[in-house]
């Protein structure tokens, strides 16, 4: 089941979930909605290579916005720390910015209980679109889970800002090539 | 929980959901079989989040439109859905995803309270022609949990759409310095 916006506010109230800073305008009917943080990411080779560390480049999301290019991949945050023990988060874009073709995720929308920290987005524009820090960019709607809680402790642990891709240590761990 | 194929049909036969037109036969184990509309908006230019956009509409002929890489179109669901209990999620079908179709810019979630023809955010991985009224994708209705909250109590900005709507999020963002 998904939470419904006054079980999402009564869970912040309570502590089931964390969102800092928190404001409950920002509570859909079903959902929260997050804002773009300031910081962005783009990967400075060619190629990315899964098994390797990949040199970035930090980009400054200043008022006058920024300008994000089709075919290019950008990685950035939200400005909250979102995360539940209890319950499970999936982040999405909201309509109104899908409506502007901007991808917010990449076939990745799932978190886990347990995990806190800002939330990396990945962020691909269908067209060259000038994006604002602090805009309303996502919302993360929150599941009721079944089972025991095994509770995150992954490698995105507590993050802050945007998160490149760490699957090379995975890969270092099994011995993958590389 | 995900509603069952059965219970969509046994919440619009009490009036728990909306889907019009309605066909039971576009009922599947656990969604609805939703059609495209034919309207779309074309959108090739350069975008800006703080300033309105407007993209000129067309309406796709009977022999079908073809859809190119690289242009993002808005289009709407044939069917108007709405539900005050039920939250729902709006995706393509295994069909539109090996044409390399995205139906939605990761955005597929309805609010409970919605009452609209969805709009759809169309991306074509390849050239692809597509069909007014086709069979485009699949709507899932989720039970929520907690004390509701209806979209249309929160003056929010896409209550009752018939059409597509463009986005409105310049509304929210500042002038640029």
């Amino acid at each position: 089941m998904i939470l419904t916006g006054p079980e999402i506010d009564a869970a912040v109230s309570d502590g089931r979930l964390r969102i800092t800073p928190y404001d409950p305008g920002q509570v859909n009917p079903n959902s929260y909605n997050v804002r773009l943080g300031d910081t962005l990411l783009t990967y400075t080779e060619p190629i990315i290579d899964a098994h390797r560390p990949n040199p970035t480049r930090v980009h400054r999301i200043d008022a006058a916005g920024f300008v994000l290019q089709p075919g290019e991949l950008y990685l950035g945050h939200t400005e909250e720390q979102v995360g539940s023990d209890v319950f499970v988060p999936l982040l999405f874009g909201r309509s109104s910015v899908g409506r502007l073709g901007l991808f917010v995720e990449i076939t990745a929308p799932i978190g886990d209980v347990g995990f806190h920290g800002q939330w990396t987005l990945m962020l691909s524009s269908i067209r060259p679109l000038r994006v604002y820090p602090g805009m309303r960019i996502g919302q993360i709607m929150f599941f009721l889970s079944v089972g025991l809680i095994d509770p995150y402790r992954g490698k995105y642990q507590a993050s802050e800002g945007p998160q490149p891709s760490r699957l090379w240590r995975d890969a270092q761990s099994v011995g993958a090539p590389t | 929980m995900i509603l069952t194929g059965p219970a969509i049909a046994a919440a619009v036969a009490a009036g728990e959901i909306v889907i019009h037109p309605f066909d039971e036969e576009r009922l599947s184990p656990n969604t609805y079989d939703w059609r495209l509309g034919e309207h779309l908006r074309v959108c090739e230019q350069a975008l800006d989040a703080a300033e309105p956009a407007d993209f000129p509409e067309i309406v796709m002929p009977p022999q079908g439109f073809v859809l190119e890489p690289g242009v993002l179109y808005l289009g709407h669901t044939l069917e108007r859905t709405a539900s005050e209990r039920y939250a729902q999620l709006l995706n393509g079908d295994r069909t539109i995803g090996s044409l390399g179709i995205w139906v939605h810019v990761s955005a597929p979630l309805g609010h409970t309270g919605h009452a609209i023809r969805w709009t759809l955010e169309i991306r074509a991985a390849r050239p692809v022609r597509v069909y007014p009224g086709m069979t485009f994708g699949k709507l899932v209705f989720l039970q929520t949990f907690g004390a509701s909250a209806s979209y249309q109590d929160l003056g929010r900005k896409y209550t009752q759409s018939a059409g597509i709507d463009v986005s409105r999020l310049y509304k929210e963002i500042g002038r640029r310095p």
